[in-house]
C-alpha cells in the first residue's frame, strides 16, 4: 500500500513536516496518478486516487491532533466540519474553473480561505491559538485533496463533467463530505487524553481512510471509468491491517484489559 | 479560462445575498442554545451537543424545505419562509425532546445559572439550580431564543441557496441542484463553526453574558462567507 508506513515509533516522533509533505505530495501524487492512468492505461488505476485522499487524511488528522491539543473551547468535531466545509468550496471551484490543473487550484484556494479563517479567528475571536493560522491552512488543504480525491476515484477522473454527473449531481459528494470529515476529525476525537499518542491517532485516521476507500468503490460501480473491485479490495485491505494495527497500539497503550463478561442475570445478583 | 469580471458584473447581487446569508447564520448560532458536553450529563444549560451539530440540523431542514418550494415557486419571500419554517420546527422538536428527556429521564427542573428570573416567564432561576452545575435543562427563554435562531439560521440558509440557484449558468437543472447544495452546505458549516469558537462552545441564548460577543463573529463571517461566495458564484457562473 502506498500508506508509506503507519509511524511505528512510539510516542510520536514523526515530525509535522514530514506528513505536511506526505499529505501534500502523496495527495496530489495519488489524483494526478489516478487521471492519467485512468485515461491512457485502464479503469484499474482510479484506486490511486483513493490513495491520495487516505494521505490527505492522516494529514488532516494530525494537524487536528496538534490544533485541538491547545483546546478550542469547543468539541473536535467542528473543526472537520470546519475543514471540509471550507474544502468542500474551495474543491468545487477548483474542479470548475481549473481542467487540468483543477487539484492544485483546489488546493491553493482552500489554503488562502484556510488562512484568512485562522486569522480571523485569532485576531478578530481572539483565540490566540498560536499555530491557528498554520494548522487553519493545513486543515482546509487537506480536506480539500480528500474531496478533491474521493471524488476523482468515484468518476475516475477529476474533469468537472464527469465529477458533476457522477459524485455531484446524484449527491455522493454528502458522502464524501461526512466520510472524509470523519477521517479528519474522528482520530483526534476518539482519542484524545493524556494518554494519546501520535502513532495510534494516525493508525486510527488510516483506518478511516480505508473505510472511505471501500465507499468510494462502491458508489464507483456507476461511473464507467473507474473501476469497482480494485479499489473496494485495497480498501478493506487498508481497513483490515491498519485496524489490527490500531487495536494492538491500544492494547499496547492501556493500562490492562480485563474481561468484565456480560451483565449479570437476575439469579446471580441474588 | 472563465471570464471573472463579466460572471461578477453580472451576478453582483447574489454574492451580496449569499454574504448576508452567511452573516445572518452567524448570528442565528448565538440564539440556539447550546451546551456542549457539559449539556449531555446534565451539568449545563442548553441542548446536549455541538453548535455544529444543531446548527446543521436545523440549517439542512431549513435547505430543504427551501428547496422543495423553490421547485414550485420563485418568489424569494415565499421561498425564505419556507426555510426559516423548516429550520423552526427542527429546532423546536429537538429542543421540546431534549426537555423531555431532561425532566422525564434525567429529573432534572429546567433552570439557568446565567440569569436570577427568567425574562420571560420571570420565574425564580438560582433556587433550582443543582449544586455544582451550570444550570440543566431548557428553561422557556432558551427555547424562545433556540425557535429565533432557527427563523434566522433558516432564512440565512435559505438566502444561500436562492442566490446560488439564480446564478447565471449554463448548467443543467440536475446539476445546478447538486452544485449549489453542496456549495450552501460548505458554507453553511464554516459559518456554524466560525461562532461556536466565538461562544467558546456552549451559550444558553439570547440572555447570557456571552452573546454581547457576537458582532466579532458575524464580521469574521461577513469575510469568511464573502470570499466563498465570490468562489461559489464564479463556479457556478463559469459553467
Amino acid at each position: 500500500m502506498s500508506a508509506g508506513g503507519e509511524p511505528a515509533v512510539a510516542g510520536g516522533a514523526v515530525a509535522p513536516n514530514k506528513i505536511i509533505a506526505f499529505g501534500i505530495l502523496g495527495g496530489l501524487i495519488g489524483i494526478y496518478a489516478a487521471h492519467f492512468l485512468d485515461s491512457m492505461i485502464s479503469p484499474v488505476f482510479s484506486f490511486m486516487g483513493a490513495l491520495g485522499a487516505i494521505c490527505a487524511i492522516v494529514w488532516g488528522a494530525d494537524a487536528v491532533r496538534r490544533v485541538c491539543s491547545y483546546g478550542l473551547g469547543t468539541g473536535v468535531p467542528s473543526i472537520g466540519m470546519l475543514a471540509l466545509g471550507m474544502g468542500v468550496v474551495a474543491s468545487m471551484f477548483g474542479l470548475a474553473v481549473g481542467g487540468i490543473a483543477g487539484p492544485i487550484i483546489a488546493f491553493v484556494s482552500a489554503a488562502i480561505i484556510g488562512l484568512i479563517i485562522g486569522v480571523l479567528a485569532n485576531k478578530v475571536l481572539g483565540m490566540n491559538i498560536p499555530i491557528m493560522e498554520q494548522s487553519m491552512v493545513e486543515i482546509a488543504g487537506a480536506g480539500a485533496l480528500t474531496i478533491v480525491g474521493l471524488s476523482t476515484t468515484m468518476a475516475g477522473t477529476f474533469m468537472f463533467e464527469e465529477v458533476l454527473t457522477f459524485v455531484i449531481a446524484p449527491g455522493y459528494i454528502a458522502v464524501i463530505f461526512i466520510a472524509g470529515g470523519m477521517g479528519i476529525l474522528h482520530p483526534f476525537n476518539a482519542c484524545l487524553g493524556p494518554d494519546e499518542h501520535q502513532d495510534r491517532t494516525l493508525t486510527l485516521g488510516f483506518e478511516k481512510g480505508g473505510i472511505a476507500m471501500v465507499i468510494a468503490g462502491l458508489v464507483s460501480a456507476v461511473a464507467g471509468s473507474a473501476a469497482m473491485l480494485p479499489t473496494i479490495m485495497i480498501g478493506v485491505f487498508i481497513w483490515y491491517t491498519s485496524f489490527a494495527k490500531f487495536y494492538e497500539l491500544t492494547k499496547r497503550d492501556s493500562y490492562k484489559i480485563l474481561g468484565s463478561g456480560l451483565l449479570p442475570s437476575e439469579e446471580e445478583l441474588q | 479560462m472563465i471570464d471573472v469580471v463579466s460572471i461578477l458584473s453580472a451576478n453582483i447581487l447574489y454574492v451580496v445575498l449569499i454574504t448576508l446569508g452567511g452573516m445572518l447564520i452567524s448570528l442565528s448560532v448565538h440564539f440556539v442554545p447550546v451546551g456542549g458536553a457539559p449539556a449531555a450529563m446534565a451539568q449545563a444549560t442548553g441542548i446536549g451537543t455541538g453548535t455544529v451539530q444543531l446548527a446543521a440540523g436545523a440549517g439542512l431542514t431549513g435547505l430543504v424545505t427551501a428547496g422543495a418550494v423553490m421547485a414550485v415557486s420563485d418568489s424569494l419571500p415565499l421561498i425564505l419562509a419556507a426555510g426559516a419554517v423548516g429550520a423552526m420546527i427542527m429546532m423546536s422538536v429537538t429542543m421540546l425532546v431534549g426537555a423531555w428527556v431532561y425532566t422525564y429521564g434525567v429529573g432534572v427542573p429546567p433552570a439557568s445559572a446565567k440569569i436570577k428570573y427568567d425574562p420571560i416567564t420571570k420565574d425564580r432561576q438560582d433556587l433550582y439550580v443543582s449544586q455544582g452545575t451550570e444550570g440543566h435543562g431548557l428553561p422557556t427563554v432558551s427555547y424562545v431564543s433556540g425557535v429565533i435562531g432557527g427563523l434566522l439560521g433558516g432564512i440565512g440558509g435559505a438566502l444561500v441557496y436562492y442566490s446560488l440557484m439564480s446564478t447565471s449558468t449554463g448548467l443543467t437543472m440536475t446539476n445546478l441542484i447538486g452544485l449549489a447544495s453542496i456549495f450552501a452546505v460548505g458554507i453553511f458549516f464554516v459559518n456554524a463553526v466560525i461562532p461556536s469558537y466565538n461562544i467558546g462552545g456552549t451559550i444558553e441564548g439570547f440572555h447570557d453574558p456571552k452573546f454581547k460577543k457576537w458582532p466579532k463573529a458575524v464580521f469574521s463571517s461577513f469575510i469568511a462567507t464573502f470570499l466563498s461566495a465570490l468562489v461559489g458564484v464564479l463556479a457556478i457562473g463559469g459553467l
